[in-house]
Order: C-alpha cells, then structure tokens, then sequence
C-alpha cells in the first residue's frame, strides 16, 4: 500500500465523520424530524375528491351552513393541485378557487366569479384572512409544506387518551398571520390531532382539532371533522367532510383555468 | 326580440329531451331607484324593475357540460329596459387539453377594476346598470386549446347584438333620444355578420399576460344624427380591428394591472388604456375586517381628458359576507367628480340585499371642456335591490 492510498483513506475517513456529524446534528432536529414523519401521511393519495359542509357557530350558539366541494392533485416534487367549489349559500354557488401550492416559492391562486364569468388571479399573500367568513383562514386551508416552518421539539403529552408528541413550527412566511403553532402528533400513526394557533401578538388566539380519522386506500388517512374554536370572539367553525374518494384518476386538465371555469 | 324567442323555443327543446337531473335554479330580482331630483327631460324620480333569471346547469356526462340563463327584465317606466335576453345556452364537449363550447354565451376579458377595455365579445346592456358589466349572451363557436405555452382561445361570433340604451321615459340616458329601431352597419351583412376573436393568455409565475384581437362589428356603436328621426341619433356599427393587451403583476399583496388597446376602423385609428393597482390589507387595527385599495387611470385617444378612479372595498368576513364598495371618478380637466358607494350583505341564505348610491358633482361652471357627465347632472340616485334565490 503506498504513501497516496493511505492519505486517501485517512481524507476519505475524515469526510465520513465529518458527513455523520452534520447529520446528527440535522437529526438532533427532533422537531423536523416528527414533522417529517407526520408528513408522509399526505403523500401516494394520488387525487381526492372530497364534499364537505361548514357550520359557522356563533357566540350565541346559532349556526350557519356552507357547502362546498374540493378536489386535490398531488403534485410529485412540488406542493399539490387544488379546487374548492361553493355550493351555499346560494349567492356565491360557482364560485371556486383553484390553488398551486409550491413548496418554497409562494402559492399561484385563482378566484372564478361565475357571475361576471371572471377569472381573477389573487395575491396567495393575503392568506392570514378569514375563509368564507369562518374562523378558518385561507391559510388553515392551504397545503402545509415542510418547507415552510422552522421546528422545535416541545414534549411529549398525552391528548384525548392518545401518546402526543408536542412539536413547535414557525411560519418562515412574513405574510402567515400566525407566529407560532403547537401541534400535536400522535406517537402511533403521525397523525395532527390538534394545534394551537399563536396571532401576531403571540396571543393563543383559535384551537384547532382533528376527528375522526379513517383510512383510505390502505394506508391514507383522512379527518372527517376539523373545528377550529377562536378564543377571542367566541366563535367556532366545522369542517365536516360528507364524502371523500379518492384515485378517480383526475389529471393536470382537471385543474386548469379552463376546468376552474366549468367547475361548478 | 324575434331571435329571442327562436333562442327561448329551442331551449324549451332542449329542456325536454334533456335527463330531468338537472340542477334547476334562478332568482329573483326587485328593485327601486330613487333619483333626487326631477330628469332633466322631465323623467319620473322613482324607477322600480323585477327581473327573474331561471338557469339550468347539469353535467351531462364526464366529458360534456350544459348550461342555460335567461334573463327576464321588467321596468315599470322606460320600456326600453324591458329585457329578454338569453345569457347562457351552451355545451362544452371537453377533451383532452382542448374544449369546445357551442351556443350563446358570455366571456370576460381583462384585469382592470373600473373600466374593462378589452372586453369585446359580449355586447352591453347599458340599461341595467351604470358600470358597464352587465352583458347580453353572444352565439358563438368557441375553441379552447391548453398548451404548456399558455391557453389559446379562438372565437367565431354567430351575428351580432345591438347595445341597449334607455328610452324616453328612462334615467341617466343622453338629453338626445337613441333610435334603437333602425341602427346602420357597416357591413352588408348587417346583423347576421360572422365575427372572429383570438386571444392568448399565459401566466409566469407573478406575471400573468393576454393577448387578443377581434375583427368585426364594433360592440361600441358610434352615435350620428339620424336621417330617419328628428332629433334623434342612430347607433352606427361599423367593422373594426382591435388589439387587446392585459397584464398583471402581483408583488406581495400588491396587483399591478394594464389594459391597453389600439382599434382601426372607427374614423382614425386609436389607443385607449386603463392602468393602475389593487393592494389589500388583511385584517385592518386587529379586526378581521380587509380593506382594498383600487387606483386606475385611464386614456383613451378620443377624449382630451383622462380621468382616473379611486376605490375602496370594505370587506367585513362575516357570516353575513357583508361589503361596502365606494368609488370616486375624478377628471381634473373637465373638473368632474362622480361618487359610488355600493353596500351588500345577505339577509338568509336565500337573500341579498343591496343599496347602491351614486352622486354626479353639477357645481362646476362651463368651464369649455367637453363634461362627460353633464347629461347626468340632474341623475343623482339611490338604489335599493333585494334578490331571491330559489333551487338548491
């Protein structure tokens, strides 16, 4: 063995502990990591379509009622393919967004006005906003990307009978109205089961939860009610998903301006 | 109104041989204007219209889609706003990257907020309501292509409809009367001419971009003296080529926007455009309320002057989606001012109400400029409307 092999080796050697440590390091970020994990969930569902009502439930206790209907494209490589259709009240029957979410540049977003037969392309950065007049915003509803929070690992609590993790994720997005949420993730299947939203103020300002989880296709799971309780107004608002199926072979042409148009 | 009842028989047609599935729906529509001071023609101050508008929307198979809007109007003064009107009577046979769409329809062109320039496919029905976005459906053969270098849409215009103007007895109409009876067209085809449209639209990432250029018979009439009438004018509709750009740019929460156009074929050959931004801001002083700001400027060849609109929307993301719009039109030249403020929310998931004010500035002196509201000085309303929906 000569003088050039075994510097080689030592160098190569070096590069390798060096590797391991960054990794470690990488790794010894245990909140990304769950985050991660969690993550993994919302991949291989192909397309959905799904039917969902919203009741927005005031203080008082009275509640209206949204209908709307969403379709869903996983986009390999990028954020996913997305259409929400009003359905009620009846004045906004038509209406639909169609969103591109990416995973590091920001969302491309259209609004469809059936009325004037407009399609109205919208700045994705006004997401901190209320929609459809419930305690949901646009952002709740949006694709939640890894990439775009920042993690820390909190601790471990047990949730509604379930073993938890406690993650803390940082919106790296200016425009988020949020500055931090606490998401719990249960131990057995990465799944959210509740987070709570942090305002500008860092005011914990709405709670939201996940129910009633079924599996799909073997291995997706989907929530069929999502509430969000806002601590400031008293205010709360349901997602209750009617009807969900997936891999009925929707394609890039089902989410085009042109199928945006003909949605309804 | 001949060819409109043909359009009404064929729907009824089409209305039986179609699976009864199909999603029937409509509303209804009553409203009040109330004008503050006697017309200058000595028009009634208190106009009220019913108008009902049933529609039939259904997926007729994965790949095929019809729709069907009709549009009934009825005025209880001027009869020149009395409608019927066909909005929607069309199928979409949808394939792969590519639709075609046959029948009456409506299309929307543009960007911009306060005047919509390029929009040429539709003709307006000015009758219904003073911004212009009110259209009558156009017959068409429409061919829409998706390519990965943006949507082509191409465009035949089966004939060709006449703008409606306020009658004798209506408001905020010219001091001379529009003879809508006997319009003249350039082509010898009159009303039965074929017209054709292109356009082009791609986005890149922030930046959205249109391109279009319609050759026919102008939407926009020219108005001359009739030979028919006395003291009457006569729409004049003659052939034109226009070119239409449409730009946006998004820049955070701010919408750059231009509409520009350059038409040949109306005397000398013109540009017009309307140029501005929309900017919002999510959530005003911690509330959940959103207030937009819309500024456009506008230029158009033909006038000496170039007025420019200023706008605000409240929007308050209630469960009620309650919104007030205010405008003001400021021509500095001409030392005009024209005030809108517009304020809707629903009453029941069934109901709108609507309340809509617009104010004409007349304090100004002749001060020699051409006053592009002068003929409205005397035409300050106030309108109230209440809509019904029916169907689920």
């Amino acid at each position: 063995m000569n003088y050039t092999n075994q510097i080689m080796r030592i160098v190569s050697c070096f590069f390798l502990f060096l590797s391991l440590t960054l990794s470690s390091s990488l790794f010894a970020n245990r909140g990304l990591e769950i985050a991660l994990l969690s993550d993994k969930n919302n991949e291989g569902y192909g397309d959905s379509s799904s039917s969902m009502t919203m009741e927005l439930i005031s203080k008082k206790g009275d509640v209206v009622t949204r209908e709307l209907r969403f379709k869903r494209l996983e986009v390999p490589e990028d954020g996913d393919k997305s259409i929400a259709v009003f359905e009620s009240p009846r004045d906004v029957k038509g209406v639909a967004i169609l969103s591109y979410a990416h995973k590091q540049e920001a969302d491309d977003q259209w609004l469809y006005l059936p009325a004037l037969k407009r399609v109205k392309r919208i700045a994705s950065k006004n997401k901190s906003g209320p929609f459809l007049g419930s305690e949901f915003s646009f952002e709740d509803f949006s694709f939640q990307e890894v990439e775009k929070y920042e993690y820390e690992y909190v601790k471990e609590e047990n949730y509604l009978g379930k073993d938890c993790f406690v993650i803390k994720r940082i919106p790296l997005d200016p425009y988020s109205g949020y500055t931090k949420q606490l998401v719990w993730i249960d131990k057995e299947n990465y799944l959210v089961q509740k987070i709570h939203h942090f305002d500008r103020k860092a005011f914990h300002l709405k709670t939201q939860t996940f129910d009633g989880y079924k599996k799909y296709l073997g291995f997706f799971w989907q929530p069929h009610k999502i509430e969000m309780k806002n601590h400031q107004n008293g205010k709360s608002s349901i997602l209750k998903f009617t009807e969900v199926s997936f891999k009925k072979g929707l394609t890039d042409k089902d989410f085009s301006q042109n199928s945006l148009k003909r949605s309804r | 109104m001949q060819s409109n009842a043909k359009y009404l028989s064929l729907f009824l047609i089409s209305f039986f041989i179609l699976p009864i599935k199909a999603e029937f729906i409509g509303e209804i529509s009553l409203d009040n204007r109330h004008f503050f001071n006697d017309g200058a023609l000595g028009q009634d101050n208190n106009h009220s219209s019913v108008s009902f508008s049933p529609e039939i929307f259904e997926n007729l198979e994965d790949d095929r889609i019809f729709h069907f809007k009709a549009k009934l109007r009825d005025d209880n003064k001027d009869t020149e706003r009395n409608l019927v009107d066909i909005q929607e009577l069309y199928f979409i046979e949808i394939g792969e990257s590519k639709e075609i769409k046959y029948g009456i329809s409506k299309e929307f062109w543009g960007v911009t907020e306060t005047s919509h320039r390029v929009d040429v496919i539709n003709q307006t029905d000015t009758t219904e309501s003073f911004d212009g976005e009110d259209k009558l459906g156009q017959p068409m053969i429409k061919v829409s292509l998706e390519r990965n270098w943006g949507n082509i849409d191409l465009y035949a215009l089966l004939g060709f409809r006449e703008r409606t103007y306020s009658g004798d007895k209506g408001r905020l109409r010219l001091p001379v009367l529009i003879d809508t009876d006997s319009p003249i067209y350039e082509s010898s085809a009159k009303n039965k001419r074929t017209d054709f449209a292109i356009r082009w639209s791609h986005y890149f990432d922030e930046f959205e971009v249109a391109l279009s250029h319609f050759s026919g018979t102008s939407r926009e009439p020219r108005l001359m003296p009739s030979t028919k009438k006395l003291n009457h004018l006569t729409p004049y509709y003659e052939k034109i080529n226009q070119t239409g750009l449409e730009a946006l740019y998004l820049i955070g929460g701010l919408a750059l926007k231009l509409e520009a156009i350059r038409r040949s074929g109306q005397g000398d050959t013109f540009s017009a455009a309307t140029t501005g931004f929309e900017y919002t801001q999510v959530g005003i002083a911690d509330s959940r309320i959103d207030l937009g700001w819309i500024l456009e400027a506008n230029h158009d060849d033909r006038l000496s002057s170039s007025p420019f609109v200023v706008g605000t929307r409240l929007t308050f993301n209630d469960s009620y989606d309650s919104q007030i719009l205010s405008g003001m039109f400021i021509n500095e030249k001409t030392e005009e001012i024209g005030m809108l403020i517009e304020a809707s929310r629903r009453i029941a998931s069934c109901c709108m109400i609507s309340l809509e004010a617009m104010y004409f500035d007349d304090t100004n002196e002749d001060n020699g400029e051409f006053k592009l509201f002068e003929p409205f000085r005397e035409d300050d309303f106030m309108r109230i409307e209440f809509i019904y929906y029916f169907g689920e």
